[in-house]
């Protein structure tokens, strides 16, 4: 039955087998049919674009030629060309240059091109910058009594001879460094440190940016611009007291731009140090015992003329136990750091008038930082490295202190020359929250030029009844220049 | 307004003014252009604010004045801007001074001489001559960027050139009565202009470019201009007016405030209006 039914099929099949060729065949035509039109369609619009393009290149010839005409007509209207120095479209009539002349001026440009085929040895050196600090004060008592660093009485401290290198690494990539020869503040001897030494990412994709190598991490404000950069002579104390100075690390540091049209900035950083001097890792560093930090930024224009630039910051050392070690206490009893968190909020009202900004401006910046680091206590001193067997001995127990301190400080520059200001400094001690500094500093700075400035500046730092601490009186003198290369980087500006 | 035409705009930047307004007449429909300066800034002194860097992250261009005359505000900015297509040497960072020979190139390139004129004079926008160059300038980038309207940007670019081209002829029949009359200014912008049209520039307030007058400068220039006879000191609103003021009034001559850049005084909002406007200014100053 199933055989009775494919042989009733197969004429079927055989008939609809010739219907299908039949039907390609036909199909063949066809295409070669179309691919003929197509091919007609195609000659017909690449001679219409010819006849385009033909017809746009003569009118572009026509309106050049009207320009040449109108220019023309002007030089004979103009003053004499010689006077006009910088014409390049000028067209010069051809009859006034003789063939003669014409040779002679182009030996004179092979001449002019042959000298300036020399081999520059030189040619991709780094820019080259060098500062110069020098500070001469006064101060009313010596260190004994101040807890300062430099001498009291009458003192010269060649502050700062910097270096300043940069370069293109590559079209990915720049590079900087900085190096420093710092006097020694006790022995006034100069050494030589490399303050920053980094590696710049420049075409990273998604707005990103990555820093690798030692630079001045980014937390608050003036934490990681130069001393001879900051708008007064010393840095201020909240800043000393809570990231040590500077804020130097080794590490990689990584920014994102927000993509989106209202400025924001992010940048997270992962060093072994920030600032104060590096941990201890002692035979192997935990991940732990890396610093991590952060900035979140933002602006905001309220007029033309004034702008609120704030961030917010975060530094935090999970584990620090070697981080200065068991530092012995007055009271005879020793702290030893364990753990460093500070956050940061600083905030710079600016009014810049977009008209004459350079002879006129007011900054107010203030930055607030808290501390709340923790520690082991040890009230009885066995942990101190002077005692005969340093060690636990069951007395100890672990805390936290909780810290801040604020400074502020207004800036009005009332022209190209003179600005002016006032720096207020307060800070707890971030062991002993009880031991408070105050200090304020009325300044006055004198910019002979863009890179050579003086500032006179007066500072009163109270007294000090934790510490015992005397008041002190000071006056600066702070001479900064620099010659070669020097650029304003953003985050300087 | 939000359709399709609108979100394929070319994001240019400008930098001043002046090449925004260019570009802007280049681009027409077809580009959204923004600039730093409002025009009321010194073209040296832009204040450097965050809220560029957004922009400058989004552009597709970056139209500038060149002959580092935005060297104080514009590589920080670019640094910042994270923004590789529009870096130094990338073809959408414009360059409006490229084909033109810069006029006083210091012979050392040495603080000494002060810092904002390194390359040269960057103030060949007031020569409307050379406004022309930069025009071609931004028109090639234009059609690099976008070769899909080249026909429109050509067409415009004929459009604007032929309107300054008219303008141009105006403008020097207009200043005929000033050929060879002095004047100074406060900051050396008018050396192009000066050549342009047959005037003569007798010096400036400022002791160099960026660097304030000491009184003996002031003193010698008094004396200068009162021996010569000057009859014009041009004041740029950017600068204070009290010593340009003083020695007008030593000298006698006309104090004439002038726009270093579109929309540096009212009613110079184009370039053309503000050319119109400084031509109509120092003709008026002097005396028939
Ligand atoms: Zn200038």
């Amino acid at each position: 039955m199933k055989i009775r039914e494919l042989s009733g099929l197969c004429p079927v099949l055989c008939l609809s087998a010739f219907v299908l060729q039949a039907q390609a065949q036909v199909q063949e035509t066809d295409q070669i049919g179309q691919l003929q039109k197509q091919l007609k369609q195609t000659q017909e619009r690449f001679e219409r674009q010819q006849r385009e393009m033909k017809e746009e290149f003569e009118r572009v010839i026509r309106t050049q030629q009207a320009q040449i005409d109108s220019l023309t007509k002007q030089i004979t209207h103009a003053p004499a060309p010689a006077a006009t120095g910088a014409s390049p479209i000028q067209p010069v009539p051809a009859t006034a240059v003789t063939p003669e002349e014409v040779k002679e001026l182009s030996g004179k440009v092979d001449q002019v091109v042959e000298a300036q085929k020399k081999i520059r040895p030189g040619e991709f050196n780094p820019s080259i910058g060098l500062v110069g600090e020098t500070v001469f004060s006064y101060r009313t008592r010596g260190p004994g009594q101040t807890g300062a660093d430099r001498a009291g009485g009458f003192d010269v401290h060649q502050r700062s001879l910097e270096l300043n290198l940069a370069a293109s690494v590559d079209p990915f990539a720049k590079a900087y460094v900085v190096v420093n020869a710092a006097a020694d503040s006790a022995t006034g001897e100069a050494t030589l440190g490399v303050e920053e030494a980094a590696f710049q990412t420049t075409s990273l994709p998604g707005n990103l940016e990555l820093k690798a190598g030692r630079f001045f991490g980014e937390f608050g404000r003036l934490g990681y611009i130069h001393d001879h950069e900051l708008p007064f002579v010393n840095r201020p104390l909240a800043l000393d007291q809570y990231l040590g100075g500077e804020s130097q690390s080794d590490g990689l540091q990584l920014n994102w731009l927000l993509p989106i049209p209202h400025f924001v900035s992010l940048t997270l950083g992962v060093g072994d140090h920030f600032g104060d001097p590096k941990n201890n890792p002692g035979d192997r560093r935990a991940f732990t015992e890396l610093n991590f930090w952060g900035r979140l930024s933002t602006y905001l224009e309220l007029t033309p003329d004034w702008q609120i630039e704030a961030g917010i910051s975060g530094l935090w050392n999970p584990k620090t136990e070697d981080r200065g070690g068991a530092q012995g206490q007055p009271d005879g009893g020793t702290l030893t750091e364990r753990e460093r968190r500070v956050a940061g909020l600083d905030l710079k009202v600016s009014y810049v008038p977009l008209r004459d900004n350079q002879f006129r401006s007011l900054t107010w910046g203030t930055e607030l930082l808290c501390s709340d680091n923790r520690y082991l206590f040890d009230p009885n001193g066995s942990l101190a490295p002077s005692h005969p067997s340093p060690g636990l001995d069951g007395d100890e127990f672990s805390g936290r202190i909780g810290s801040f301190g604020v400074y502020s400080y207004v800036t009005y520059k009332w022209s190209r020359q003179w600005s002016g200001g006032f720096l207020f400094d307060w800070v707890q001690n971030a062991q002993d929250h009880h031991d408070e500094t105050f200090a304020y500093s009325p300044y006055l700075t004198l910019a002979l030029s863009h890179w050579n400035q003086v500032r006179l500046q007066y500072t009163h730092t109270g007294h000090n009844p934790v510490s015992g601490l005397r008041s002190d009186d000071a006056i600066y003198l702070q001479w900064a220049w620099i010659i070669g290369s020097h650029s304003h980087g953003w985050q300087q500006r | 307004m939000a359709g399709p035409v609108e979100a394929a705009r070319i994001r240019v930047v400008a930098t001043l003014t002046d090449v925004a307004d260019l570009t802007r007449n280049v681009g027409g429909d077809l580009v959204e252009v923004q600039s730093l300066a409002t025009g009321i800034e010194d073209t040296h002194g832009v204040p450097m604010k965050p809220g560029f860097i957004p922009l400058l992250n989004r552009a597709d261009l970056l139209v500038l004045v060149g002959f580092g005359c935005e060297h104080a505000f514009l590589p920080a900015l670019l640094e910042a801007s994270k923004n590789p297509r529009i870096q130094y040497g990338k073809p959408a960072y414009v360059d409006c001074s490229r084909g033109i020979s810069p006029l006083e190139v210091p012979r050392s390139t040495d603080h000494s001489e002060g810092d904002v004129h390194p390359y040269g004079n960057p103030h060949y926008l007031l020569d409307p001559v050379l406004a022309k160059v930069a025009v071609q300038n931004i028109c090639n980038a234009l059609v690099a960027l976008a070769p899909e309207h080249q026909v429109e940007f050509l067409r415009h670019r004929d459009d604007y050139l032929a309107r300054l081209d008219a303008k141009i002829i105006g403008w020097q029949e207009a200043m005929k009565p000033l050929q060879g009359a002095q004047f100074v200014s406060y900051h050396e912008h008018w050396p192009y202009f000066a050549a342009r049209f047959g005037m003569k520039y007798s010096g400036t307030i400022e002791l160099k470019p960026g660097i304030d007058p000491t009184p003996r400068h002031i003193e010698q220039m008094i004396a200068a201009m009162k021996a010569e006879h000057v009859p014009i000191v041009v004041r740029e609103p950017q600068f204070p007016e009290k010593v340009p003021s003083l020695i007008a009034k030593q000298t006698g001559a006309t104090l004439v405030k002038l726009p270093i850049m579109p929309g540096g005084v009212p009613h110079t909002e184009t370039y053309l209006d503000m050319m119109d406007y400084i031509v109509r200014a120092l003709v008026g100053a002097v005396p028939k």
